[in-house]
């Protein structure tokens, strides 16, 4: 259930499927607060003061062993410049939520970061405890500069010209 | 069993027996794989073709419009992308000129590790199959042109096999494919209409069709300068079997302030490019890396410099190459 739940927030269901996921979701109050809190941890990702939490105190407990967390609503990228990129979001993204339970215990939280290269809050799919170590975050590499220059690609996107032109110029 | 079938005396009865058409046979190569491997190689120079390919590799396709013609010694070959904004290749042998008419430029370079279909085949056959064990596959009829298949199995799994259709009356390679581990076409080059024969075009068909439309073009030499050879000051102590080194440049890159140090490698088949930069703050500490259709990319912290692996090859043999990168004594 708590995969349908997920599944209904990132949009994959089709009408009959959420119909089915959304009606089981409001007549259980354990689904409710797990559709809650998957918003909850979603809005922390984004960058946004997280709604407060209502069902019942349990959540924070549940938030403590809760082994996986899949953030909302994100067209997976396309390219394997996209998956690098994802890759190095996702570890972000875990951060802000490590960083919003530490938020919500009391503790000064650091800010949301911003997810790398403009990407909307990308699906990650990583084990979140607040006790777990996270490696720092990792700055973000762009694939296309090494695949241009292994491929000799001459494609007019990826075809910058060089900075120090001046340089090239004096050489010739 | 095509292959057995395609091998001396007992060629007809389990060709018979298993209804194939063993075409193979009846051509002058025989059943030789490397006669007909050096013919593939041999045919995307030597011979004069044009028409359209697609080329797939994990989740990206593009599509291509060639024209090849042999003059003198000399290949001369047009390639114009047919997605994204107009722009053109052309080559001459290794030369390249790549023209974009929006910025009125035009790049020269010299092509290393560039992959141009259907030459695919840049080392002798010899060089290859010290790799790769080359046997003959299944006749197949595509685009209208009997082909004969071309296996390229991998010695180990450092490579990714492949295969190569080789159309029977000149050998050019009319469709390619390279396969995982778990033997799914990850990357395919496939004409989709050819036309073969030095009738088919002429010396004013590989010539720019961009070039008259503007009247002043800028010149960029840098690729090509770059393209030389230098000591880069960074070996590769453990390559992967088979793997041997074909240059080393400095490269200018987007957004670096020096020249960042790139040695390729090849097995005569596949390449692969390691990188070497300063690891400039915020520097990695932690390697990474991602893989799409043959493509494979893999990057290394290494104290003050980061290694980078790109290149056609599984990702156990791009960590191989990142992990063995060291100073030249």
């Amino acid at each position: 259930m708590k995969q349908d739940i997920s599944s209904l927030m990132d949009g994959e269901l089709d009408g009959p499927e959420a119909d089915r996921t959304i009606r089981s979701c409001c007549a259980s109050e354990d689904h409710k607060d797990t559709w809650n809190l998957y918003h909850a941890i979603g809005e922390a990702i984004r960058g946004q003061a997280p709604r407060t939490l209502e069902r019942r105190a349990g959540v924070m407990e549940a938030i403590a062993t809760q082994p996986t967390v899949l953030a909302p609503r994100t067209p997976v990228l396309e390219t394997a410049l996209g998956r690098f990129a994802l890759a190095a979001a996702a570890s972000v993204a875990t951060i802000g939520v490590v960083s919003w339970i530490g938020l919500q215990g009391g503790a000064p939280g650091a800010p949301s970061p911003v997810v790398a290269k403009g990407t909307p809050a990308p699906i990650a799919i990583q084990p979140v405890s607040a006790t777990t170590r996270m490696p720092a975050a990792q700055p973000s590499i762009d694939v296309q500069d090494y695949l241009t220059a292994h491929r000799q690609i001459p494609s007019p996107e990826a075809y910058r010209p060089v900075v120090n032109r001046g340089a090239a110029a004096g050489a010739r | 069993m095509s292959v057995l079938a395609c091998r001396g005396g007992s060629r007809w009865l389990p060709a018979v027996a298993l209804g194939i058409a063993c075409s193979a046979q009846a051509n002058p190569l025989g059943s030789d794989p490397y006669a007909w491997l050096k013919r593939a190689a041999d045919s995307a120079r030597a011979t004069t073709y044009a028409g359209t390919f697609v080329h797939t590799n994990g989740d990206r396709t593009s599509t291509f419009r060639i024209t090849h013609v042999k003059m003198g010694d000399d290949e001369h070959e047009r390639i114009e992308p047919l997605d994204g904004p107009p722009h053109e290749i052309v080559r001459r042998n290794d030369e390249m000129f790549c023209y974009f008419p929006d910025a009125k430029t035009v790049r020269l370079d010299r092509r290393i590790t560039a992959r141009f279909f259907p030459s695919i085949l840049r080392s002798s056959p010899q060089a290859i199959a010290a790799s790769y064990d080359v046997k003959l596959g299944k006749p197949e009829r595509i685009l209208g042109h009997e082909c004969q298949w071309i296996r390229l199995e991998p010695k180990d799994a450092l490579r990714f096999p492949q295969r190569l259709c080789s159309e029977v009356n000149t050998g050019l390679v009319l469709r390619a494919k390279t396969f995982n581990g778990e033997r799914q076409v990850i990357e395919q080059y496939t004409f989709t209409e050819v036309r073969l024969g030095p009738q088919v075009a002429k010396a004013a068909d590989v010539r720019s069709t961009f070039e008259a439309r503007v009247k002043q073009w800028h010149t960029d030499k840098q690729p090509r300068e770059e393209a030389k050879s230098v000591d880069t000051g960074w070996t590769i102590t453990n390559p992967p079997a088979g793997f041997q080194k074909v240059t080393e440049i400095k490269r200018t890159m987007p957004g670096r302030s020096l020249p960042v140090s790139q040695i390729v490698l090849s097995d005569g088949l596949a390449s692969v490019s390691v990188f070497v930069e300063a690891n400039a703050a915020p520097a990695r500490t932690i390697e990474a890396s991602t893989e799409d259709g043959t493509t494979t990319f893999f990057v290394r912290p290494m104290g003050e410099h980061l290694v980078t692996v790109l290149g056609e090859v599984p990702l156990a043999t791009a960590q191989q190459v990142g992990r063995s990168v060291t100073r030249r004594p």
